[in-house]
């Protein structure tokens, strides 16, 4: 069920990157579907599946953007580890505890893209605070609506937590 | 492998390593072939898996702008439709208005042309109601006594004589027709130069009498004013001979139709005839 979810997700991150892609090019810089995704997963704690959902969500953000194949892949398994890691010592459940770890998703995500495109092109991302700032802040406030949606139209938490071990 | 499968879910973090270690491969390979501007297998298989999303979304799209240009087409050609169906009724109308205009004109001008013919002055004016279904056949005008018009004027269009006025007011005259029971012109043949009267039938025709039997008429023969009556001038066209039967006693039956056709007519000439002064009408030797 959890990876029911997850799959539909994607459907829905890859439809609305397809729709900011063919008609708002210029929307992506502002916002990144597959974070909220990511968080949304990986909020239950299971680190291995959240490791698993940004390799898969990553990949195919990849194969539609990015300078290079596997870049998204590899921030968004950082962020889904992260976050799952931190939701397996710690129960944050609600809205601005979601909207603070996608917050905190968007800023690793986007640090980790930087020191990559540094790394493997030799290149600086040209307005990269700026960027970042307001895709934290439009991605978050979405997210959060997003979640708040699912609450309420679920009425239950998104992703059952597992409270796996983890090996911190 | 059973060491794997116990060490890994007792270790993610060695599974994330792993994995991030697998992607940056992944990376440095790709980011080596993009400048080929080729893609890696795995890459064109991820792309080729999730492709429907994006063909999808770019058929929904276009598809969707197709439907709202369409209606936005359809919208204005909706307008332009209306504003053309506006802009024909228009046209429509200042095309009856010039058509009824020219027809004025025409007939304005043929009544002119034929009021030049007489040397009596004339005046012009309208016939602003006609009754021909009643037993006294009359028409009514739209200029009277204002405009010089009298009692006893004739009343006549292109087509021949239409009647003499009975009736003035300031601003109308009424006139009565040539079919009229009551009335009798002094006429003559065209052809034969024979004179009789010609009497109103009260049924839209008109009967000559006082034609002996002897006479020289014929089916198709003109009918002129004779200019005897003191009334109307000579040489006015007033009917066209339909019948001439052999009377009982010494006169023939000769049955008319009028020159005019009553039901059309719009503009007419009215003739200020010199009239036969009272008393030399009244004078008997």
């Amino acid at each position: 069920m959890r990876w029911l979810r997850f799959a539909i997700g994607l459907l829905i991150a890859l439809t609305l990157h397809s729709v900011f892609d063919s008609f708002f090019p210029n929307a992506l810089a502002f916002f990144n579907p597959y974070v909220i995704l990511i968080v949304y997963y990986s909020m239950g704690g299971n680190v291995f599946g959240a490791i698993f959902a940004g390799v898969i969500a990553g990949l195919v953000q990849d194969a539609y953007s990015g300078p290079f194949f596997g870049l998204h892949a590899f921030s968004l398994t950082v962020c889904a580890y992260t976050v799952a890691s931190i939701n397996s010592r710690l129960v944050l459940r609600g809205t601005l505890a979601f909207g603070a770890c996608l917050v905190g998703a968007v800023i690793v995500n986007e640090m980790v893209i930087y020191v990559l495109v540094n790394i493997l092109l030799k290149q600086k991302i040209e307005m990269f605070e700026q960027g970042m700032i307001v895709k934290t802040l439009f991605t978050g406030l979405f997210g959060m609506l997003v979640y708040q949606l699912l609450t309420l139209f679920l009425r239950e938490e998104p992703i059952e937590a597992t409270r796996r071990p983890s090996g911190w | 492998m059973a060491v794997t499968a116990d060490v890994i879910p007792r270790r993610p973090t060695l599974l994330l390593i792993v994995v991030l270690g697998l992607l940056f491969v992944l990376m440095s390979l790709s980011s080596r072939t993009r400048v080929g501007e080729t893609r890696t297998m795995f890459e064109r298989t991820v792309m080729t898996l999730f492709s429907p999303v994006p063909k999808a979304v770019n058929w929904i799209g276009r598809n969707t702008a197709d439907m709202y240009h369409g209606y936005l087409d359809m919208r204005r050609a909706v307008n332009e439709n209306l504003e053309l169906h506006r802009k024909v009724g228009q046209l429509t109308t200042e095309n009856i208005q010039l058509r009824q205009s020219e027809g004025d004109l025409s007939r304005v001008r043929s009544l002119l042309a034929y009021s030049e013919q007489f040397s009596i002055p004339t005046a012009m004016a309208q016939a602003i109601m006609l009754d021909t279904s009643s037993r006294f056949k009359s028409m009514v005008l739209d200029r009277g006594s204002n405009a010089g018009i009298e009692v006893n004027d004739a009343v006549v269009n292109a087509n021949g004589l239409i009647g003499r006025v009975v009736l003035t007011t300031k601003d109308m005259a009424k006139v009565q027709i040539v079919t009229d029971g009551n009335s009798a012109v002094g006429v003559l043949i065209e052809r034969s130069r024979r004179q009789g009267v010609l009497r109103g039938d009260g049924a839209g025709g008109a009967q000559l009498y006082d034609i002996s039997s002897n006479a020289d008429v014929v089916e198709g023969d003109v009918v002129l004013t004779a200019g005897i009556d003191g009334i109307y001038p000579k040489g006015i066209p007033v009917a066209i001979v339909t019948k001439v039967e052999k009377g009982a006693d010494l006169f023939k039956n000769i049955g008319t139709k009028p020159t005019v056709d009553f039901g059309s007519i719009e503009e007419v000439i009215v003739l200020h005839t010199r009239k036969v002064p009272g008393e030399v009408a009244r004078y008997v030797p």
